[in-house]
């Protein structure tokens, strides 16, 4: 009995692996959440993408439940979700873009031209949809490595205390709305 | 000729050699600091490379962060711990001990001391089976007889 028992053993090790395993094929490898989830947004004080003047700060943009969608006109993707996120903005969400400029670094001494920029960014919302508030620029990506950016698109779910509550990575569309935002975002917004 | 060529082009090809980019630090422990930190640090973009073997945005953004927190005179955790902070665990090639990472630590030594538990058992199994009494002998004796009066005939 305890000889059967014990021959059950290697068995049972093969079927822990197994399950062990077999959730591993589902699992994304690029979803990563960032440390900042539970917590409040970081400190920042940024200008505004279409007026250098205007500065934002973390504690400006408190009051409201707000979509931060990480996004750049280089980016594919990022072009792609304008559409659907401006369904969103005419459905009452408040979505703040946060500039992510991919190609500028002061170790080249790069000269950036910011009127060329706006120009581009302007073209672009204008033919694929403006779901933005403001966008705010973060040209040396300064937020984007508090935030625990990887790269774009991605868009962090913040309440009207400044917490983060969700953070996803890639484009949102109808299906990511329904799964992961929608029922937190209808709690949040009441 | 053309053999010279392709000798020509293969001595250039070799000259190509990868170069690292070159930082400035105050002190040679630091940049020992920098280049662990470097190779212990993972890309968020890129999965299966560190910090400084990839030349991904977010890659080199954290090499600038990892430079300019050891020039402010930071320790190696304390670096760890900040980018821990921002880009969670993934981070870091050396995950935390936590109750959902422990058997990543527990099973191999488990199924070592396991398998010599086994083995050992099975041993003292076998060395105890072995009771042998009067009967026994005589039987041994017995066939022995036998099988050399056999070999004796033939």
């Amino acid at each position: 009995m305890n000889r059967k028992l014990l021959g059950l053993v290697p068995f049972l090790i093969f079927i822990f692996l197994c399950v062990f395993l077999y959730q591993g094929l589902f699992g994304n490898p690029r979803e990563i959440q960032t440390g900042r989830l539970g917590h409040t947004m970081p400190e920042f004080s940024l200008p505004d993408l279409m007026d250098s003047d205007k500065i934002w700060t973390a504690d400006s943009l408190k009051g409201e439940v707000y979509l931060m969608n990480v996004w750049g006109t280089w980016c594919p993707t990022c072009i792609a979700e304008l559409g659907y996120l401006t369904e969103l903005r005419e459905r009452g969400v408040k979505i703040i873009g946060l500039y992510y400029e991919q190609a500028y670094d002061p170790d080249f001494g790069d000269q950036f031209d910011i009127n060329a920029l706006r120009q581009d960014v302007n073209n672009m919302l204008s033919r694929a949809g403006n779901p933005y508030q403001f966008n705010i620029l973060d040209l040396e990506r300064t937020l984007a490595l508090d935030l625990g950016v990887s790269g774009a698109p991605e868009t962090f779910l913040v309440d009207k205390q400044g917490k983060i509550l969700l953070h996803h990575t890639g484009d949102i569309n109808e299906r990511v709305w329904r799964t992961k935002f929608a029922a937190i975002y209808q709690e949040l917004a009441q | 000729m053309k053999y010279v060529i392709v000798l020509l082009l293969m001595m250039i090809t070799a000259a190509a050699q990868a170069t690292e980019d070159k930082y400035n630090f105050a002190t040679a422990e630091r940049e020992q600091t920098f280049r662990e930190l470097t190779h212990e640090l993972r890309c968020p973009k890129c999965q299966n490379q560190n910090i400084a073997d990839s030349d991904a945005v977010v890659a080199k953004d954290l090499r600038d962060k990892v430079i300019a927190l050891v020039n402010e005179g930071q320790s190696k955790q304390e670096v760890i711990d900040y980018m821990i902070d921002r880009y969670g665990y993934f981070v870091h090639y050396q995950p935390p001990v936590t109750p959902a990472t422990i058997v990543l630590w527990v099973l191999p030594v488990a199924i070592i001391i396991l398998g010599f538990g086994f083995i050992v058992f099975r041993q003292k199994r076998a060395a105890k089976k072995q009771d042998w009494n009067a009967a026994d002998e005589q039987k041994l004796t017995e066939l022995i007889n036998q099988y050399q009066r056999q070999e004796r005939e033939q």
